[in-house]
C-alpha cells in the first residue's frame, strides 16, 4: 500500500458537517475501516484518520466536523490518502439484515451505505442530524440531551454495531451485554500514522493498552475494559 | 557502502527508533523497512511494559508531542519472538535499541542480545524523556554515561551506538564519555521534553503530562547537537530530528553526520525514507 495523492472533486455541506468528495479513485475498505488523509501543502503536519466510503456518485468521500479543528481538510485542493487501514465490522450476510446500528455524531460515517434493520443516531443538533441521510436503514434520531440508549429496542436484533464517542459506545455495549446480544464497537483515538508505527493510538483493550489502528478501530465489545 | 561505526550500510538513511514497527509495516503496507539502509527497532526494556496512559500524542506547531512511554514485550519475548520475526522480513542490518533504569538493566539487555546474531548493532537509548527514572538521567551524567557504555561494550562485541538527548548542558563532555566507554557512533538526538495544554480544561493534553517534541520543531536543536558533538569527538554520528527532505538530510551531513535517521516524517508519508535516500544520490 502506498500514499496516493488525489484531487478533491468538491465539498458539499451536509447539515453541520462537510462532505469531502475525491476526484480520483482510491481503495475504500469495508465499513469500519479508515483512511489517513492530509493536505500535502497545508499547515497540519500529521494526517488525520477519517472513515472513507463511496458517495452516491461512487467516488470516495469522507465526512468531517469543521468545528473539530480539521476544517482545513475541507479547503484542500489535493489530499494525500493512505487507505484502507484497520479492521472493520465482522458480519455475515444474514446478520447485517438483523443488525442494529447505533451512532453518535460523526461516528455515523462508518455506517454509510450499510443496509441494516434499524439505526438509532444521536446528535447535538438538528443540523448535525442531517448526516442520518448517509445510512440506508429506518432511523430513530435522538437529539441531545436525549441518549441513544433511551428505550433502545433490541427486539429481533442479531448484532449491535456502535460508533461514536467513548462514553456512548460503552453505554451501548452495556445494554447489548445485558440483553445477551453480540456487539461490535468502532472506537476513536488520536492517530499519527495509522499503520502501527507510532504507538500513539493507545486504547484500553483486554486489560492493557493496545494500538487502535492495528486492533481496530472496530473491536468486539467484550474487549473494552 | 558506508561504514557507520563498523556497520556496513548501503546508503545513509535509517529510521529513527520507535517510529517504524517492521512487523506492522510489513502486515499493513507490505513493506517492512521502507527502504532504510538499516532497521532500528523500538527501544526494548528488560521487562514487559504497558506504556503511558492515553492520550499519548498530539500535534503541535511544526511537529508532534508524544509520551508513548516505551511499551514493549520485554527482552526475553523480544529475543524469542520479535527479533526473529523481524529478521525474517527485514533484509537490512537490524540495530536493536535498548533502554533501562539502571546500568545493570543495560548490562542485562546486552547479555541477552550478544548471542543473537540478528542484532547487528545496539543503540543505547540514554535519552527517553517519557520514563521517570534511568535512561535520560543516565545520559545526562558524564560518569554514568561512560559507565553504562563500558558495561554494554564489555558484553557486546558488535557496533554500539549511543543516543543522546537534545539540550544537554554539556553535550561535548557526555559525547566524550560515550567514546571513552567504547561507543562506535552517536545518535543525535532523541525528542526534547515538552508540554501542551488542553485549552478547554487547562489540563495537560497528554496523559503523562509531558512528552517529547519531534518533527521540524526539533530540527535546529538536533542540528546544533550534531555540530557540537562533531567538534568534540571523531566517531560516526547519526543525525536525527525533523528530517523530511533530502535537503534536511544534507544539512545534517554538512554539520558532520555520517548518516541520518527519519522518524516523525514517516507517519504522514511512509515513503519518506526511500524518497530522501533517492534525493541524496541525485543532487
Ligand atoms: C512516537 C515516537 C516514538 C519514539 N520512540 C522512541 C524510542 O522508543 N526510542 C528512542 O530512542 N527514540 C524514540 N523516539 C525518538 C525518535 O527516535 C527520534 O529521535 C525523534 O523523534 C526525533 O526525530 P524525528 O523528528 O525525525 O522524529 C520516538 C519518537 C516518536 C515521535
Ligand atoms: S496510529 Fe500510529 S500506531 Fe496507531
Amino acid at each position: 500500500m502506498e500514499l496516493t495523492e488525489v484531487a478533491v472533486a468538491g465539498v458539499d455541506r451536509l447539515g453541520a458537517y462537510a462532505l469531502v468528495r475525491l476526484a480520483d479513485d482510491v481503495p475504500v475498505g469495508p465499513p469500519g475501516t479508515f483512511a489517513m488523509v492530509r493536505d500535502p501543502v497545508g499547515a497540519a503536519f500529521l494526517p488525520r484518520p477519517v472513515g472513507l466510503f463511496r458517495a452516491a456518485d461512487g467516488r470516495p468521500a469522507f465526512l468531517i466536523d469543521p468545528s473539530l479543528g480539521i476544517g482545513s481538510l475541507a479547503r484542500a485542493e489535493r489530499l494525500a490518502v493512505l487507505s484502507p487501514l484497520g479492521r472493520g465490522f465482522v458480519l455475515e450476510g444474514a446478520e447485517v439484515a438483523r443488525a442494529l446500528l447505533v451512532a453518535g455524531g460523526i461516528g455515523i460515517t462508518v455506517f454509510a451505505g450499510v443496509r441494516a434493520a434499524r439505526l438509532v443516531a444521536g446528535f447535538r443538533s438538528p443540523e448535525h442530524a442531517v448526516a442520518t441521510s448517509l445510512v440506508d436503514a429506518p432511523a430513530t434520531i435522538r437529539l441531545a440531551p436525549a441518549l441513544v440508549t433511551d428505550d433502545l429496542d433490541l427486539d429481533g436484533i442479531a448484532v449491535v454495531l456502535a460508533s461514536g464517542p467513548a462514553g456512548m459506545v460503552r453505554a451501548v455495549a452495556a445494554v447489548a451485554a445485558a440483553a445477551g446480544v453480540p456487539c461490535q464497537v468502532a472506537l476513536e483515538a488520536p492517530m499519527a500514522c495509522g499503520f502501527g508505527a507510532c504507538y500513539g493510538c493507545a486504547v484500553r483493550l483486554d486489560g492493557t493498552w493496545k494500538r487502535l489502528c492495528i486492533e481496530g478501530p472496530v473491536v468486539a465489545a467484550e474487549r473494552l475494559t | 557502502m558506508i561504514a557507520l561505526g563498523g556497520l556496513q550500510i548501503a546508503h545513509p538513511v535509517l529510521n529513527a527508533s520507535g517510529t517504524l514497527d517492521a512487523l506492522s509495516a510489513h502486515a499493513v503496507l507490505g513493506d517492512a523497512s521502507l527502504g532504510c539502509a538499516a532497521h532500528v527497532t523500538k527501544t526494548i526494556t528488560p521487562l514487559a511494559r504497558e506504556g503511558n496512559p492515553a492520550p499519548r500524542i498530539t500535534e503541535i506547531s511544526c511537529g508532534l508531542l508524544n509520551s508513548i512511554g516505551l511499551p514493549g514485550p520485554g527482552i526475553d519475548r523480544f529475543c524469542a519472538e520479535v527479533l526473529p520475526a523481524t529478521a525474517a522480513i527485514v533484509d537490512v542490518p537490524i540495530v536493536v535499541s535498548i533502554g533501562g533504569f539502571s546500568i545493570d538493566d543495560y548490562a542485562l539487555l546486552a547479555d541477552r542480545l550478544s548471542p543473537c546474531p540478528a542484532a547487528a548493532a545496539i543503540e543505547l537509548n540514554l535519552s527517553c524523556p517519557n520514563v521517570k527514572t534511568g535512561c535520560l538521567a543516565i545520559g545526562s551524567d558524564v560518569g554514568e554515561t561512560e559507565a553504562v557504555t563500558a558495561a554494554v561494550r564489555a558484553r557486546f562485541a558488535r557496533p554500539l551506538f549511543v543516543k543522546l538527548a537534545p539540550g544537554l548542558a554539556d553535550l561535548a563532555s557526555i559525547a566524550r564519555a560515550a567514546v571513552a566507554g567504547g561507543a562506535d557512533a552517536l545518535t543525535l538526538t532523541n525528542t526534547a521534553r515538552g508540554m501542551a495544554m488542553h485549552r478547554g480544561t487547562g489540563e495537560p493534553l497528554l496523559g503523562a503530562r509531558t512528552g517529547g517534541v519531534s518533527g521540524p520543531a526539533l530540527r535546529p536543536q538536533a542540528l546544533a547537537a550534531v555540530d557540537a558533538a562533531r567538534a568534540a569527538v571523531d566517531i560516526a554520528i547519526v543525525g536525527v530530528g525533523g528530517i523530511e527532505t533530502a535537503d534536511d538530510a544534507r544539512d545534517y551531513l554538512a554539520a558532520g553526520a555520517t548518516a541520518v535517521a527519519v522518524g516523525t516524517a514517516i507517519f504522514p508519508d511512509p515513503g519518506a525514507p526511500r524518497r530522501i535516500a533517492a534525493g541524496l544520490v541525485t543532487p
